[in-house]
């Protein structure tokens, strides 16, 4: 099967543990790996693996437009978007892991197919992609939902500065996947930083507030639906099956990272670059049939 | 000149004792009542602060605009002040609302070891011109030197004083000396304490607090608060005066406000249960005790067992949804044994 | 519409700064490199050579070197539209090459902003040490360089400035609390130096290092949380003055245009491995600072004072001694109270937030 060529725009720890888990796919092959600066651990992680780098961030791709097929954006948000206006010329597909959402959002377990139908599509968070199938499913089971929260903790050691200065960007993001998949009325997010240690795994809780629960049905939807999350996030697990308590709906759900380039406790890198992944895989695919 | 700046979050803290329940009337009778004693700060608001209304830590009777505006028309001798947790309450949504409606004090909060995400929030609120203050929250968590490293990082952000919170009452008044000191020997800004009463060491550890160097308290009425209450208002400034200091409270008018706060807006005066005893020893966050109560009886789990069990996973103030996998786990251990 | 324009307002004061134009006419038909160009520094210098392009047709080219060029063109037309500025959009820690006709090089990058030091110090050090070393070892093939400005900082004085009351000398060294992640700024401007000497030594690298200390003046965000900047936001919105810290601490201020002017003359000066503070030595408390601002304003401005007992009897002084500056003929044009008057009238007439 011929892999489908994709760059990493971005040497940060998103970028690098996406180039690991790479190299274990059968449908990618990371052709280069793309930073501002030789000498971050990453690009030597990237060169110890033996990848090709570059330091010369969007203009190497500018310069050298047939070398790949499919861009990861790792960088930030302000940047994707200077990005995605060379390479939407070039014809570039590309997998958004910034909060940028130029693209349409993309939940593999929810809308694999769909996504891949655009150029462009964006990962949304992680505290996103843990809570949204889960809040998929309750809107899938039950009618005129009022509203759905999204509780997310993570180890602090886990929450770089960017995330840090950059908590207004995830809620607002996560707040608004939830809305669009869920189709509840109104939507909150929250996210905790847990200095504990040992750390913490990521964990997200989803509350539902809804007239009447049927959890005999929504609990065959989430079982199914958490099947589907591990088997492209194998560290995703179900830990509290739906309770109806004090009038609301509660799902407890946790993700343990593979510990590829972050220890395990990064569980809410790990489940946002498995995603990404998988909406590329399927693009590769989808060429391989086309 | 005032000696002890005192800021009264029974309309905040007192939240939590209500499950959020304050309604805008009750709000309004106690601010009118605070306004006349000449307190400095009203604080008010969710018990968590500004955006804090959600199923993890209970949904609010009223709207933090509601709360706000009502507070505002009834504050005319005393700061609006408010609470603000990032993570909780974003810029966009939040805060410019409620710096639209006038709030004049923003105090802004993060569990002790994570300042970093205050500084987005402190800086918006002092470019547009108000009080900043920094809070530091579950602070008996962290030692001291690493305290005074989070407090210095508010401080460059623009924080105007640094309150510590005794977030789950689980001082001894050595490490209020210990932890007060420290931080009045490496800031320039003024320092605070907020205590709670679970060991029924509130006004103890405030004077201790007080007597290491900080300057600002925080007390509310008959100690309405999260868990066993706060630093009862009344008894804080009966003892401050009786130590020569000055707070500008009119002392009769307080006690008139506190006996308002006990008819209009309290279902029951905080008295330290023996959870709450054990909430304080175990240092679990006060706001804790309403849904470690409800869910111990309906799961008919032991309290006490609960909050050991948080104690022990160090979980933070708006951790509320780890309370159900720890009953879930409870339940789970007592039927294999 | 206001009679008076920006660049008029910017013109006038560079004009005045300018002292002697004759001591700056090595920069003549020459071309200098500003890193960290779109900031305080890089704004004035633009300015000052703006001013003497066209009144004494120097024919200087000016080179900004930043990593964010489009913002600073939007707000900033008057200068990013000169003939005689030209832009490189580069992170200055990857900088590997530079235009060759460069002749001077001010390297003035990092963000003075003490908010952004702690809550990012690992690239407040990488932007200073990697991008030290990085303007460097580019300016070393540079081959018609005559010298290199090194924009140091006040903080490398560390514990000085707690233990004297007196002006600070460039001599005077203090020690900085090392393991503390408050000291990564002002540890790695000291590293910074350290660098500029060996590449001086070991690559005959012709380096000039500046201590400036505190500035003020039109363009000076007022957003910053430092005594007087907030003084002056808190008056131009109406609001009160708060001290924060202990109000007889004591400080000086450089209007903008003067230290642009004390910048290109030690620039243009015969390359002699001098450091030189750059600043005012008009010393004033903060308190009195605060009544001076008052009085500026037509209106009741309340003043009060927050701290800690602990460090009340401690004052923390901050003033350079300026006497080597001095002997290169270098004077505060503008006094502190003029540079006050100055800047809120700047941010009335052309600052949208506050006009």
């Amino acid at each position: 099967m011929k892999k489908l060529r994709v760059a990493i725009l971005g040497s940060g720890n998103i970028g690098t543990d996406l180039m690991i888990k790479i190299q274990r796919s059968e449908f990618l092959d990371c052709v280069l790996f793309i930073g501002r600066n030789l000498s971050s651990p990453g690009m030597a992680k990237a060169i110890n693996m033996g990848i090709n780098v570059s330091d010369e961030s969007i203009r190497a791709i500018e310069k050298n437009p047939n070398c790949c097929d499919l861009v990861f954006d790792c960088t930030s948000a302000k940047n994707a978007i200077h990005h995605w206006e060379i390479l939407e010329k070039l014809g570039k597909i590309v997998v958004d892991l910034t909060p940028a959402k130029l693209g349409g959002l993309c939940i593999p377990a929810v809308n694999l197919e769909e996504s891949v139908k655009q150029k462009n599509v964006n990962m949304v968070t992680c505290g996103g992609q843990a809570s949204i199938p889960i809040a998929f499913a309750i809107g899938k089971t039950h009618k005129n939902i009022e509203y759905i929260e999204v509780v997310s903790s993570i180890a602090s050691k886990s929450a770089g500065p960017a995330t840090r200065l950059n908590l207004d960007e995830y809620i607002d993001t996560t707040e608004y996947g939830v809305k669009i998949f869920s189709k509840a009325k109104t939507t909150k997010a929250i996210l905790n930083l847990n200095p504990a240690t040992p750390c913490i795994d990521m964990q997200t809780t989803i509350f539902a507030k809804v007239d009447k629960a049927n959890l005999e049905e929504l609990k065959m939807e989430i079982d199914l639906i958490v099947e589907k999350i591990k088997s492209y996030v194998p560290g995703y697990q179900l830990l509290v099956p739906p309770i109806y308590e004090n009038g609301r709906i509660v799902v407890m759900v946790k993700a343990i990272g593979l510990g590829d380039y972050l220890p395990k406790y990064a569980g809410n890198l790990d489940i946002i670059n498995c995603a990404a992944i998988t909406v590329a895989e399927e693009y590769a695919k989808n060429r391989n049939h086309g | 000149m005032i000696d002890i700046l005192i800021s009264d979050p029974t309309l905040r803290d007192g939240n939590h004792a209500v499950s959020h329940q304050l309604s805008a009337k009750q709000v309004a009778i106690y601010c009118e009542a605070a306004n006349k004693a000449k307190v400095p700060i009203v604080e008010v608001g969710h018990g968590n602060g500004l955006g804090a209304s959600s199923l993890q830590v209970g949904i609010a009777l009223e709207s933090d605009k509601v709360l706000l505006e009502t507070a505002r028309k009834n504050l005319s001798n005393s700061k609006l002040g408010i609470h603000v947790i990032p993570g909780f309450a974003t810029i966009k949504r939040d805060l410019q609302l409620a710096i639209d409606i006038g709030v004049d004090v923003i105090r802004v909060a993060s569990h002790c070891s994570e300042a970093d995400i205050t500084q987005r929030h402190i800086s918006y609120a002092r470019e547009k011109g108000k009080e900043v203050y920094g809070v530091l929250m579950m602070s008996h968590m962290v030692s001291a030197t690493l305290l005074v490293e989070e407090a210095k990082k508010m401080e460059l952000y623009g924080a105007e004083g640094i309150i510590i919170m005794d977030s789950a009452g689980a001082y001894l008044p050595n490490s209020v000396t210990e932890k007060i000191s420290a931080l009045t020997s490496s800031l320039n800004i003024p320092v605070g304490f907020h205590a709670h009463n679970n060991l029924g060491l509130a006004i103890a550890n405030s004077i201790t607090a007080l007597e290491a160097g900080a300057t600002i308290l925080d007390g509310t009425a008959r100690g309405f608060g999260a868990g066993a209450g706060n630093a009862q208002l009344e008894v804080l400034v009966a003892v401050l005066n009786k130590l020569g200091y000055n707070t500008n409270i009119d002392f009769y008018k307080i006690l008139d406000a506190s006996e308002i706060a006990e008819l209009e807006i309290m279902q029951n005066i905080p008295v330290i249960k023996s959870e709450s005893i054990v909430s304080g020893l175990a240092g679990v966050f006060s706001g804790f005790s309403k849904q470690v109560k409800r869910l111990a009886k309906e799961f008919n789990v032991d309290q006490r067992d609960i909050y050991f069990a948080l104690g022990e996973k160090k979980v933070v103030a708006g951790q509320e949804d780890i309370i159900i996998e720890v009953v879930m786990e409870i339940l789970k251990k007592d039927k294999h044994e | 519409m206001n009679s008076l324009s920006n660049s008029t307002f910017i013109q006038q004061d560079c004009e005045r700064s300018c002292t002697d134009v004759e001591l700056l006419r090595p920069l003549s038909n020459k071309n200098i490199l500003i890193t960290g160009g779109t900031g305080f520094i890089g704004k004035w210098i633009s300015e000052m050579i703006i001013y003497l392009n066209k009144q004494f047709g120097f024919n200087t080219k000016i080179y900004l070197l930043a990593r964010d060029i489009e913002t600073f063109k939007s707000e900033y037309p008057t200068i990013s539209k000169n003939v005689n500025i030209f832009f490189i959009e580069q992170d200055v820690k990857y900088i590997s090459e530079l235009p060759s006709d460069i002749n001077y090089v001010v390297n003035a990058a990092c963000s003075p902003d003490s908010r952004e030091h702690v809550s990012q110090p690992l690239k407040t050090i990488d932007t200073i040490l990697k991008g030290t070393s990085a303007v460097l070892e580019t300016s070393y093939r540079l081959p018609d360089l005559e010298n290199i400005l090194h924009v140091s900082s006040n903080y490398i004085y560390g514990n000085v400035t707690k233990l004297n009351q007196k002006n600070i000398f460039e001599s005077d060294l203090g020690v900085m609390e090392c393991n503390s992640i408050h000291s990564a700024y002002g540890e790695a401007k000291r590293m910074a130096e350290t660098l500029c000497s060996i590449y001086r030594n070991q690559h005959r690298l012709p380096i000039t290092i500046v201590r400036p200390f505190a500035f003020i003046g039109p363009y000076q965000k007022l957003d910053k949380p430092w005594a007087v900047n907030s003084f002056i936001r808190e008056a131009l919105i109406g609001g009160n003055i708060r001290i924060l810290g202990n109000e007889n601490n004591v400080r000086s201020y450089m209007y903008g245009s003067d230290m642009a002017y004390w910048m290109l003359r030690i620039l243009s000066v015969e390359y002699t491995g001098e450091i030189y503070n750059v600043g005012s030595d008009e010393a004033i408390s903060i308190l009195e600072l605060s009544k001076l601002i008052t009085k500026l304003f037509n209106r009741n401005i309340e003043v009060t004072s927050r701290y800690t007992k602990d460090n009340h009897n401690k004052i923390h002084s901050l003033v350079p001694d300026i006497s080597k500056a001095k002997s290169l003929d270098l004077t505060n044009t503008f006094s502190l109270n003029e540079s006050l008057a100055r800047t809120i009238k700047w941010n009335q007439l052309f600052n949208n937030v506050y006009s």
